[in-house]
């Protein structure tokens, strides 16, 4: 059997030969090249049979050229110098015909934001791992999950990322990623397991299955509870989609300086119950990504919430020069969009999750939660359903499956009557693109409010 | 080109594919934006790659790369067949197609003035034009202008002697203001949300936007928010614009009746539909007044094609005829699957890198009578929302969530005061039920949204909605918390 893939997906050498035949491109006063590549194969379930299995290689390049305060990218997915030249020339044409940028902070030097180093979260047995080994994966989950109908992804991929500037940034990192989702539909409940790491070894498929298995289970027979205001444990999966919303609510500080984010007149207040700790930090030893941003900025551990504490955004290098910060390191691509946390992390607290829904006299159990969105981001409030398994809690135990509510809440309210936060960390992949990752606790919320109540 | 199509097909046949197409895909696009007198962004984008599709033991596998020397080729063609061996382990039953003609053929988008023969020069000049104006409006904090140009040229050659040759062009642009206060963040958008209006076509379509026209009443719209009372709460007579029920008709119309949906097949990601196919021609799904259409084949859509990514002619067919369900979109699999003859042809993908998906083409309500004026004139009291701002629903598409950029109380017929933060909420067939009017041809406009997702891995796609404004009847409106 052959491996899907024989080696990086991009090497450094390889995207450095390809920048260095545009970084002193005629006529530009300052180029960036950013190289990524990526391997990806992902095997797709449904009805317990595998339904679509793919094999993908994909390369990128980003060339940002600057001619005075004029600054235009173009991108191309060929590596070689014809297309490097055309995309550089492409980018510069562009930027010549744009109007200067008054903002424009120029290209980052290391020789100011620190010279980046990589993560390396690479794992040569995942990068090779072949469409047989993702296949027997999905038999032997299938088996565990005892069911007709389970349905979800095994995933193995691999990634690289280099940038190099004329401005002397030269830098690369790479890492491996795997991912297992199963849902178990048992034709009167779902159920859903799922676990991720940078190691195909540390996932655990069948006992994944076994867990959705488990909550199909006690889904059955599910009946109406009553919407409104109710004390609820939110498991691991639940938590972290909210803190990625929270993310999307304003941690960046574009959002914070155009004055769209829940931080603004916040920082040193308390926004969060003391027990939460809330960081972007890619060095987590549970975090997959790269060591720093799009423009080779280092990427450093901000805690946007400490210990309940509001501190202040994350920054790239155009807004730390705007707010007169240290840049952070969280360049997200687009200057439209700005910086962005995307590999959060929850710090963990003391109680085991049977210890948090111990503490629970009449509320629910959440196990995730389904298509959420922003009705408003300066106060955080979302709105989306529970599914693949909600739960009575009385006087402390987990009793019979409720249908699934549309939740109605804001994060921060959430985050301020946490009562109890768990001590196992799970680490969830983002559902679109190789970058970024969240690892949350399970958590105990006092007051949570549900609006509306759906029949399954 | 060709001679890619054919070393990929022979490698795939030679290693023992059953059935085999291959796809070359070659994309240009470009991306402004403005903020106030700041371009933001200014990126283009060229993508080339191609993918593999294989049937070996009757079980699919998929292989791509942008590599484009013959023998990467040959590899990825044979790495598809290793796929789909793999695949072949947990089957239960051989994948069946339904027949399809053969086609060989060119298509191309119809477009008066090819977008990417205009300056840039020209083309950020309306958006920087509204961006200041909108900023200089006392009380805006952020004008925006954005512009997205996308043109794919696809090469599509299959085992069974399909060989397809299309160009699409899609353009879209908008403008947006933010005003800020006191923990109070509006937005007012023209003429549509997240990035404006699209359309398949050129940049006519752009030039007869009029942003620059436009700003000054964005901005005042967006002012008007910020000192408007939150919207009610309570159960009343709803009008919608177009562009929001093009969303309404997006999530719980297009998305509940994709086979592939309805068969589980997506059940771990998106989620399943609350419809089913013993359901076909009996369930109501809405009033009489409710007759929505698949159609690839409408003008101007962003799902308007020649054939889909399984080379299936382009197809107008009833989902929803006079409020009854009547039909599903599918793919020569799902459509084998349900005892069908022939696809629909919904089977796209986005970009080279990934397997098509069955994905809405157009997804359009067809027009009643009257005018948005007629609609309201009817409504002795309630609300009239426009423009999508929020959307959530449940994994089998029935309990929704929607909201709006700005709501007008309707009293007595005519439009009174501005509403905030206007939302609602329904269960589908209940409330398509609830449907008393459909706007005519004259408010019918084909609008669309570039960014729907789905699949694993995630793929975005461009899909159209031609829709009226149209009123509901007994829904339950500002219902956040």
């Amino acid at each position: 059997m052959s491996r899907d893939f024989a080696e990086v997906p991009v090497d450094h050498a390889d995207a450095r030969r390809a920048a260095e035949s545009v970084l002193d491109f005629p006529g530009a006063d300052d180029v960036e090249v950013s190289v990524m590549g990526s391997q990806t194969g992902v095997t797709r379930y449904a009805l317990s049979e595998i339904i679509q299995n793919t094999v993908r290689n994909e390369v990128r390049a980003y060339v940002r050229v600057v001619t005075g305060r004029q600054v235009a990218t173009a991108v191309t997915t060929q590596l070689d110098a014809g297309h490097m030249n055309r995309a550089a020339a492409s980018a510069l044409e562009a930027a010549r015909q744009s109007r200067p940028d008054e903002e424009w902070p120029g290209l980052p030097s290391p020789d100011v934001v620190g010279h980046a180093q990589g993560c390396w979260r690479y794992d040569d047995a995942t990068a090779a791992a072949t469409p047989k080994e993702r296949a027997a994966q999905v038999v032997r989950l299938l088996s565990a999950s005892e069911a007709d109908n389970t349905s979800g992804v095994f995933e193995t991929s691999a990634h690289s990322f280099s940038v190099l500037s004329s401005a002397g940034v030269d830098c690369a990192d790479a890492h491996t990623r795997c991912v297992t989702t199963c849902l178990v539909d048992t034709g009167e409940a779902t159920g859903w397991g799922e676990d991720s790491s940078h190691r195909l070894d540390r996932v655990d498929a069948e006992a994944a299955a076994r867990r959705a298995l488990d909550k199909a289970r006690r889904g059955t027979g599910a009946i109406d509870a009553p919407t409104g205001r109710h004390q609820v444990v939110l498991e691991p999966a639940a938590v972290a989609t909210m803190l990625e919303y929270l993310s999307y609510c304003g941690m960046g500080a574009k959002q914070f300086i155009d004055g769209e984010s829940f931080l603004i007149g916040q920082t040193g207040k308390q926004l969060a119950a003391p027990g939460i700790t809330l960081a972007d930090d890619v060095w987590h030893a549970h975090s997959v990504g790269i060591g720093f941003d799009f423009e080779g900025v280092p990427k450093k551990r901000v805690a946007v919430i400490d210990q309940g504490t509001a501190t202040g955004p994350v920054t790239d290098w155009r807004t730390s020069r705007k707010l007169k910060t240290e840049p952070t390191g969280h360049y997200s691509g687009s200057t439209e969009f700005g910086p962005y946390a995307s590999h959060l992390v929850l710090d963990r607290g003391g109680d085991s999750l049977d210890e948090l829904i111990s503490g629970v006299d009449d509320g629910l159990l959440v196990t995730r939660f389904h298509y959420v969105n922003v009705l408003d981001r300066p106060s955080t409030l979302l709105t989306g359903m529970t599914r693949d398994g909600t739960f009575r809690i009385t006087k402390g135990e987990v009793g019979g499956a409720v249908h699934n509510f549309r939740f109605a809440h804001s994060v921060l309210d959430a985050l301020r009557s946490t009562s109890g936060v768990g001590r196992e960390l799970a680490a969830f992949a983002p559902d679109y693109g190789s970058f970024g990752g969240t690892v949350a606790p399970a958590l105990r919320v006092e007051d949570f409010n549900f609006a509306s109540t759906t029949s399954h | 080109m060709r001679q890619l199509l054919t070393t990929a097909l022979d490698a795939a046949t030679d290693a023992g594919a059953t059935y085999v197409d291959v796809r070359v895909l070659e994309a240009v696009s470009e991306s402004l934006s403005t903020r106030g007198a700041i371009v933001e962004g200014l990126d283009r984008s060229e993508s080339l790659g191609y993918g593999v599709r294989v049937l070996r033991n009757g079980a699919w596998g998929y292989a791509a790369s942008p590599r484009l020397d013959l023998g990467e080729v040959s590899r990825i063609a044979r790495m598809a067949v290793e796929v789909a061996e793999a695949s072949s382990t947990s089957q239960t039953r051989p994948v069946e197609l339904v027949d399809e003609p053969v086609h060989v053929a060119t298509w191309v988008t119809p477009v008066e003035r090819d977008p990417f023969a205009v300056s840039l020069e020209e083309k950020l000049g309306p958006l920087l034009e509204a961006s200041e104006a909108m900023e200089r409006v006392k009380g805006i904090r952020v004008g925006r202008g954005t512009m997205d140009l996308h043109r794919q040229r696809s090469w599509f050659l299959t085992s069974e002697g399909t060989d397809l040759d299309q160009t699409i062009v899609n353009v879209g642009a908008g403008i947006e203001a933010t005003a800020v206060n006191d923990g109070d963040v509006q937005q007012r958008s023209y003429p549509g949300s997240f990035r404006g209006h699209f359309e398949a076509g050129g940049y006519d379509i752009v030039e007869r936007m009029d942003l620059a026209g436009n700003a000054e009443q964005t901005a005042e719209e967006t002012l008007a928010l910020i000192r408007a009372p939150e919207c009610p709460a309570g159960t009343t007579t709803l009008v919608l614009d177009g562009h929001q029920v093009m969303l309404q008709v997006h999530e719980s119309v297009g998305h509940p009746t994709e086979l592939d949906r309805v068969l589980g097949m997506e059940a771990a990601f998106a989620g399943t539909s609350f419809v089913g196919i013993p359901e076909l021609g009996s369930l109501r799904y809405g009033s009489e007044h409710v007759t929505i259409q698949s159609d690839a084949t409408s003008p101007g859509g962003l799902g308007t094609y020649g054939y889909d990514d399984e080379g299936v002619e382009a197809q107008r067919v009833d989902l929803v005829r006079e409020g009854i369900l009547v039909g599903f979109q599918s793919s020569r699999e799902t459509a084998a699957a349900m005892g069908a003859d022939r696809s629909n042809g919904t089977m796209r993908a986005e970009g080279w890198e990934n397997f098509p998906l069955i994905r809405m083409p157009n997804i359009n309500l067809l027009p009643g009578s009257g005018s948005l004026e007629d609609l309201i004139s009817e409504v002795e009291e309630g609300v009239y929302m426009s423009t999508n701002k929020s959307w959530s629903i449940d994994d089998k598409r029935k309990n929704f969530q929607f909201g709006c950029e700005i709501g007008w109380e309707i009293k007595r017929g005519k439009l009174t005061r501005i509403v905030k933060n206007p939302r609602y909420t329904g269960i589908t067939p209940v409330f398509w039920g609830s449907c008393d009017a459909v706007a005519g041809e004259d408010e019918w406009r084909m609008h669309g949204t570039p960014n729907c997702g789905k699949g694993q891995p995630g793929q975005t796609m461009r899909v159209g909605h031609g829709t009226a404004p149209a009123r509901f009847r007994g829904v339950s409106v500002g219902v956040s918390q």
